[in-house]
């Protein structure tokens, strides 16, 4: 078992940021909210990597958001 | 004077019980029998209950435990309402899943006189809150209530029943310990509750890992309710459902705040990961499917009430068939009748 919990409070704070950086990609997160919303109307179906385009562009703008907030504190 | 009873499937390591000696003592009594296989044809293992256990202890031990009990608190209020709608007074009330104790701290001296707070988490009943009802706070799982036959005047519950494995038994244990003419006012997530997380998790899993499992407890619906409370053999049963709608900034704020609300998911059959690409689509699908104007997004708790009373003779009976004296053909002479009654 963990000593200090070191490694768990490390993840944990990433985690916690998560919510700012989603924030910063307001954007991209709405682009891909409006693909898999479209694939629940009548007629769509939705399957895996449907929305991947988006969730690309989403995943990069949120990595460059935790870079920019790792960058600035350090 | 109360003492409680040892249940026939206790087993033998447990050692006695302590007989509550005064008003406001805190004794802790060892639980009942945890669940093991074979305990019953129809005992059903969704619900890892150590893990519950651990989840209201962490729970319990948080900096700021009053920061998540927003919820409980308006549900003990409603329920503590009812009470009060009830006229009469409960010498004796149990308080099944009590958490810290939200519904005690609503009562006051002379409409229950004295209750019984059961947990199976040790830390949240000794943080309980303060009331000026004398309190005896017991540790006991609610599938195994410690309690003899008709004992309480009054069981209330608070938002606990859904973590429960095998509910008809509860709901009986419940019967068990109730007096005749004694009353169960309870409170309970229902079907719709956090629909949005779960709809929203569904989505997001498909899309981004081609499948999904569930995240979301399964909870009761409203039919089976009352039918599990007639099993039970309840009668004069009261089922309403209420919505809560709670706003928060965002998924991960609602996720953080079931957890520390004790809420977190404890089936067996839950998936232990749950991956950050998949956390990230999903807070996207909630804020965009669901999200409120001013950007915040909403959580809907379904919160069903249910009344139950244990059968006593003085409670009205529908009557017997064929007893009838007037028929409904009659209705049309029902104005001849009245205008006699009327010249007042």
């Amino acid at each position: 078992m963990s000593t200090n919990g070191a490694v768990w409070g490390r993840v944990r704070s990433r985690l916690r940021a998560f919510p700012d950086h989603l924030a910063a990609c307001g954007a991209e997160a709405s682009a891909y909210g409006k693909c898999v919303q479209a694939s629940t109307a009548p007629g769509g179906r939705l399957s895996k990597d449907l929305c991947v385009r988006e969730f690309e562009a989403l995943r990069s703008c949120f990595a460059a958001a935790a870079k920019k907030a790792l960058m600035g504190s350090t | 004077m109360l003492r409680p009873a040892v249940l026939r499937r206790l087993s033998p390591r447990l050692g006695g019980f302590a007989v509550p000696a005064g008003c406001g003592s805190r004794r802790e009594v060892a639980s009942g029998v945890p669940p093991t296989g074979g305990t019953s044809p129809r005992a059903l293992n969704i619900f890892d209950r150590e893990l519950k256990r651990k989840q209201k202890n962490w729970a319990a031990r948080q900096p700021e435990p009053m920061k998540f009990d927003y919820l409980k608190e308006e549900v003990g209020s409603q329920i503590a309402d009812r009470v009060y709608d009830i006229t009469r007074d409960f010498p004796l009330a149990l308080d099944v899943g009590c958490g810290r104790g939200y519904i005690a701290q609503h009562l006051n001296k002379e409409t229950v006189g004295k209750i019984f707070q059961t947990d199976i988490a040790e830390h949240a009943l000794k943080n309980s809150l303060e009331t000026d009802i004398p309190t005896v706070n017991v540790l006991a799982d609610e599938e195994f209530l410690p309690f003899q036959e008709n004992t309480f005047d009054l069981v209330v519950s608070n938002l606990s029943l859904h973590w429960v494995n095998d509910l008809p038994r509860a709901l009986e244990q419940i019967h068990y310990v109730l007096k005749p003419d004694g009353v169960f006012v309870g409170a309970m997530f229902g079907g719709d509750t956090l629909y949005e997380l779960r709809c929203s998790l569904q989505l997001a899993e498909t899309e981004r890992e081609g499948g999904f499992s569930p995240h979301i407890s399964p909870f009761t619906a409203v039919n089976d309710l009352g039918h599990l409370l007639g099993r039970a053999g309840f009668n004069t049963l009261t089922v309403d459902t209420d919505e809560i709608q709670v706003n928060y900034p965002g998924m991960f704020e609602l996720m953080e705040d079931l957890k520390g609300m004790g809420e977190s998911n404890c089936s067996w059959n839950r998936k232990p990961l749950l991956h950050r690409d998949t956390m990230l689509a999903a807070a996207a699908v909630y804020r965009e499917m669901y999200r409120n104007e001013d950007g915040s997004v909403p959580a809907t708790y379904q919160i069903y009430h249910m009344i139950g009373w244990k059968y006593h003779d003085s409670q009205a009976r529908p009557a017997e068939r064929g007893s009838a004296t007037v028929s409904f053909g009659d209705l049309a002479k029902l104005s001849d009748v009245m205008p006699e009654g009327k010249k007042q």
